[in-house]
């Protein structure tokens, strides 16, 4: 039931990528970072080849639209601009990140057959390249953010310095999703779908447009919502709000979870991935 | 070793399928357990020790390619167990990963990256890379303005640029007009050479004779033979 590769390091390779196995293989994948983080890249400047602007479009099309957003939204919901915009710019660019990181993760293993079925890699790989693919294009928006702080005059605060943390904690969430999701939409196609229609439906009970206060009595509603305490985390340090421990709890718990399951995934379906694909 | 493959029709791959046995409680689970399967390989045992150079012969759809892939570590094979001692170079589909918006030597780079070179190393074969495939200046230009010529040169050389133990072929490769291809043949050979083991699949049983030492034929997916090939006649 196995495939079983042991080398010596001698040759040319560095590290013997195909030296996994199912239960090794999240740990080798994340491990490979020259090889997810060179392929990240390379998505990303091929999306921008020939473009004047480049990877800034993402920074650009971020500034559209949340000024766009912010003005009519603060109107609508009747919020002071200076607090709304910031708060509305984080949980965009925090909520652009996971979806997509939950929409492509769904095709991880399926968009890289190509690649699946030609060379052995540890399959982690493939989702590691779309989490950081999409953790560049967060970087590349994160500037918007700190943008509508400075026009109003908020200056970081210590919190600030949680901002790292919080960031590689998405960066991880972006892992166990794609190798979940990559797995079970390869094996089930309607998956897929589904996940996607979940996602634009989690986007209107998700506080990224408006606050929980409003829910009043109803905000259990955010409180239970893993998605508003991931937001959060990064909410909090960039607009300089205390430490919500609440969030932190609830970011690392997903993390723990959400790890044991796809390697829970990964031990019985591994080998299986090739077969569907 | 065994290798089966389901064969998902539209109804097995959907999740309502697997719901509803869930919920219907095994009525329906006949049906699922009547989804197809091929047996692409059965039965197949071998050790191919140091200084093989092993032939596969068969007909198409026989399993060699697939034999293939297992030995290269895409499929795991279903039942039994593989071992390989090694590092092993795959020269199975050369274009594999040629990005066609890429550069000549940003695919070059992509591809050291994918068999797990570092950087450095990379760089110090670009150059070899570069002279062998005669692209010139070529290599800084998008490999979709290639013509497929070229474009076979490249992957050509980026994939023969690499040392291993074990070396697995589909197909003899060959490439380019007449000057390039003598080019090509000796820098295949030189590579196979170097390697301990070499496992090529292919419809010529003079290859076979030429190259191999040993030679196993296949027949819907089951070693019917396997035996020791003479030493070529001395030229």
């Amino acid at each position: 039931m196995n495939t079983l590769v042991t080398s010596d390091t001698h040759l040319s390779c560095d590290k013997n990528l195909a030296n996994h196995n199912p239960s090794s293989d999240l740990l080798f994948g994340i491990g490979a970072y020259q090889v997810w983080g060179t392929l990240g890249w390379h998505d990303i400047k091929q999306r921008y080849r020939r473009s004047v602007l480049g990877p800034f479009w993402f920074t650009l099309s971020t500034l559209i639209m949340v000024v766009v957003l912010g003005l009519l939204y603060s109107q609508l919901l009747n919020q002071e601009i200076s607090t709304y915009l910031p708060y509305l710019a984080v949980g965009l660019v925090v909520w652009q990140y996971l979806a997509s990181a939950v929409n492509e993760g769904c095709a991880a293993f399926i968009g890289s057959a190509y690649l699946i079925k030609q060379i052995r890699l540890p399959l982690t790989v493939h989702v590691c390249r779309i989490a950081w693919r999409n953790f560049v294009i967060l970087l590349h928006s994160l500037p918007v953010v700190i943008l509508t702080l400075l026009v109003f005059g908020h200056w970081p605060t210590p919190e600030i310095l949680l901002l790292p943390v919080a960031l590689l904690i998405l960066w991880l969430q972006g892992v166990w999703i794609g190798v979940a999701l990559g797995i079970l939409c390869a094996r089930f196609r309607d998956i897929a779908p589904i996940v996607t229609n979940l996602v634009q439906v989690a986007f209107f009970f998700t506080p990224v447009m408006w606050s929980p206060e409003i829910l009043k009595d109803r905000a259990w509603v955010a409180d239970f919502n893993p998605l508003y305490h991931l937001i959060e985390i990064a909410r909090g340090p960039i607009v300089g709000k205390p430490v919500l421990l609440v969030s932190w709890v609830w970011a690392l718990g997903l993390l723990i979870v959400g790890f044991t399951f796809a390697q829970w995934l990964m031990n019985k379906y591994r080998n299986r991935v090739p077969y569907w694909l | 070793m065994g290798v089966e493959f389901p064969i998902y029709e539209n109804s097995h791959r959907s999740l309502k399928k697997a719901v509803l046995n869930l919920s219907t409680g095994g009525r329906i689970g006949q049906d699922a357990g009547k989804q197809s399967i091929v047996t692409a390989l059965d039965n197949i045992n071998f050790y191919f020790e140091e200084g093989a150079r092993v032939g596969l012969l068969g007909h198409n759809g026989s399993g060699k390619t697939t034999l293939l892939r297992v030995l290269s570590g895409v499929y795991s094979p279903v039942r039994g167990e593989l071992r390989v001692v090694g590092s092993i170079a795959s020269l199975l589909d050369v274009s594999m990963g040629l990005d066609p918006d890429a550069t000549g030597f940003e695919n070059i780079y992509l591809r050291g990256i994918l068999d797990g070179l570092n950087p450095a190393k990379i760089r110090s074969k670009i150059d070899e890379i570069a002279d062998f495939s005669e692209l010139g200046d070529y290599l800084n230009l998008p490999v979709r303005t290639y013509s497929s010529g070229m474009m076979l040169r490249l992957a050509f050389a980026i994939s023969t640029s690499i040392e291993a133990d074990i070396i697995i072929m589909d197909e003899w490769l060959s490439v380019g007009d007449a000057a390039f291809s003598a080019k090509a043949a000796s820098r295949l050979e030189s590579l196979v050479g170097k390697a301990s083991i070499l496992v090529v699949a292919t419809h010529d049983p003079s290859l076979v004779a030429r190259v191999c030492n040993r030679k196993l034929m296949l027949e819907h997916g089951r070693i019917i033979s396997d035996e020791p090939v003479a030493a070529p006649v001395a030229a």
